[in-house]
């Protein structure tokens, strides 16, 4: 384990909780929350609406992944810190614990050597996007780095950072 | 169904049968696939009559989900494999970046899509109002209509607390001079020209300004949200663009109803001095002339009534006022009359075509309204007309 000193300082920007059961009651929450978040989070960027734009378009896509993949008890909670050109989303929200294995894979998947060609290769073939090459389409085209953090055994935190600050300019 | 799910299905996709282009533009957000059949459906039946290449315009598609994404792109796909005659060219914008990045992984899997990114190169004149000569230009002029500007302004909707736009902003001067002046509580201010804006982030950065949000973007086709603004400025650009009722339309869009469109614009033709008007009128006109061989209506301020009109503003307010030389120290008119002659006569005329002899006869009208600018009983003048119309509520 690294010390925790020589984690960077990430300052909290904004932090958004609601009951899981309304969050899943309508499919619009995830543009509403993630057009509102991308909105107040970006003011102070160099590009602020061309940030907004980017930064909402990745968290819409978390928010998905949680709308389809969690269940309905407890909350979800969205908090976005900030580190220099960085954003970090931390996403938690309930799902049931069969789940968990599920996720460790899928964003183990983003570090791989061969993400671009898994990625490629949904695009050419699959229908539908699955949750897994959402996080994968996130690694590729908004560089994000993946990872989870899990403390209970009934929810699921994705904690995301995004380098859009060098992306958008 | 609730409200909300059924109203908001603010996405288009459009096939235009003579360009062979199949635009899709907003908000594309399904939860399933079948939500967005039916332009699924249309880009299907576009390949169907299609023949060699088709266009696929992302250019105006402020976002789309990984499911709409893989949506499309199956159908594209699919047309390439069954269809070896058909070529595809997707075109993205280069503001909204991500399109591009998720759009180019098409290129990767079949070679018969390609992706462009669309830039400045659409616009017949935007190569010349994009330049950097254009800089100290457009401080120098900023400089004099806010002479006459500042008293104007408050007949027009701008008042301290407002949220206003200044779009097409350029250097951004304006907006710094109406933040210092007006304290309007949001600015944000727009432009096309990435090293304008370069030059404005740091003169606001000197200054220590931090609330302007400068940010680039194509006006014709904005990111902004509808209904935002209270107050939304235009200057001097409207009659640079080929299409002036497109950019007006995005200007009454982003504008709040009940809120207020202001533009400036020129009459070229009408810029006088004295003495010597008529080598100065001479010039003057064919400035008009020259502006139009580029698709570009330097005679528009007149016309401003009725393209605010037409674009379906009310309670529409038209005056007019005359930067001379007179207004403060007359070199500062004389420095705007020598950019103009330096990007008119020098490039504009020259990329034309122009013959020797005219640019010299087009360059002697400048240099005589400099003249005049500068003589101590001349009289130099540049006229503008500024209006504003209200987006009914
Ligand atoms: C004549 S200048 C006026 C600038 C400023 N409003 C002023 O009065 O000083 C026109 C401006 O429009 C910008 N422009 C041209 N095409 C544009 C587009 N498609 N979207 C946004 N801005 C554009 C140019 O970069 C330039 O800064």
């Amino acid at each position: 384990m690294h010390a925790a000193a020589a984690e960077p300082a990430f300052e909290p920007l904004i932090r958004l909780e609601m009951e899981m059961e309304t969050f899943l009651s309508d499919w619009q929450h995830c543009d509403y929350l993630s057009s509102f978040l991308a909105r107040m989070i970006s003011h102070n960027r160099t590009d602020p609406v061309r940030h907004a734009n980017f930064f909402s378009s990745a968290l819409n896509e978390l928010l998905e992944v949680s709308f389809r993949g969690g269940s309905s008890g407890g909350r979800i909670g969205c908090t976005v810190y900030r580190q220099g050109e960085l954003e970090r989303v931390k996403l938690s929200f309930p799902c049931p614990p069969g789940q968990h294995d599920f996720y460790r894979e899928a964003v183990s998947k983003t570090r791989k050597g061969d993400a671009y060609a898994r990625y490629l290769d949904a695009v050419s073939t699959a229908l539908a996007p699955t949750r897994e090459i959402v996080l994968l389409d996130l690694a590729i085209n908004f560089e994000a780095e993946i990872s989870l953090e899990e403390e209970a055994s009934s929810s699921i935190t994705l904690v995301v950072d995004l380098p859009l600050g060098g992306i958008v300019s | 169904m609730n409200i909300a799910t059924t109203l908001s299905t603010p996405h288009q996709a459009v096939y235009d049968p003579n360009s062979q282009e199949f635009s899709v533009a907003g908000v594309i957000r399904p939860r399933s696939v079948d939500e967005i059949a039916p332009s699924l459906s249309a880009l299907r039946q576009a390949i169907e009559v299609a023949r060699g290449v088709l266009y696929i315009n992302v250019k105006r598609l402020v976002q789309m989900n990984n499911t709409a994404f893989h949506a499309f792109s199956r159908v594209i796909l699919d047309a390439c494999r069954s269809r070896s005659d058909i070529r595809f060219v997707v075109v993205t914008s280069s503001v909204v970046g991500w399109t591009e990045r998720m759009f180019r992984h098409l290129s990767r899997i079949e070679p018969q899509v390609t992706v462009e990114v669309y830039d400045s190169k659409f616009y017949p004149g935007q190569s010349f109002v994009e330049d950097t000569s254009f800089i100290p230009i457009l401080r120098t002029q900023t400089k004099m209509t806010w002479r006459h500007e500042r008293a104007i302004l408050p007949r027009h909707g701008m008042r301290p607390g407002i949220h206003m736009a200044d779009i097409c902003c350029g250097i951004g001067d304006f907006a710094v001079l109406v933040r210092k002046e007006f304290q309007p509580a949001r600015i944000v201010a727009l432009d096309h020209s990435r090293a304008s804006l370069a030059y404005a982030r740091n003169v606001a950065a000197d200054f220590g300004i931090v609330d302007i949000e400068y940010s680039y973007g194509d006006a014709s086709e904005m990111l902004l949200e509808d209904d935002q603004f209270d107050l939304v400025t235009c200057r001097h650009s409207l009659q640079i663009f080929n299409q002036p009722h497109v950019l007006l339309k995005e200007l009454y869009r982003i504008c709040k109803p009940g809120g207020r469109v202001y533009i400036t614009n020129e009459k070229n033709s009408h810029c006088l001095g004295e003495p010597r008007s008529q080598s100065i009128q001479w010039t003057y006109n064919e400035v008009a002339k020259l502006f139009s061989h580029f698709e570009m209506d330097v005679e528009l301020g007149p016309k401003s009534r009725r393209f605010l009109a037409d674009a379906g503003f009310e309670d529409i307010r038209v005056e007019s006022f005359m930067v001379t030389n007179l207004d403060g120290d007359p070199q500062d008119f004389a420095d705007i009359i020598t950019a103009w002659e330096n990007v008119y006569a020098g490039e504009m005329a020259v990329k034309r075509g122009d013959p020797p002899e005219f640019i010299e006869r087009f360059r002697q009208g400048f240099r005589d309204h400099i003249f005049a600018a500068l003589h101590p009983k001349g009289y130099a003048g540049w006229p503008i007309w500024a209006a504003s119309g209200r987006k009914p509520l």
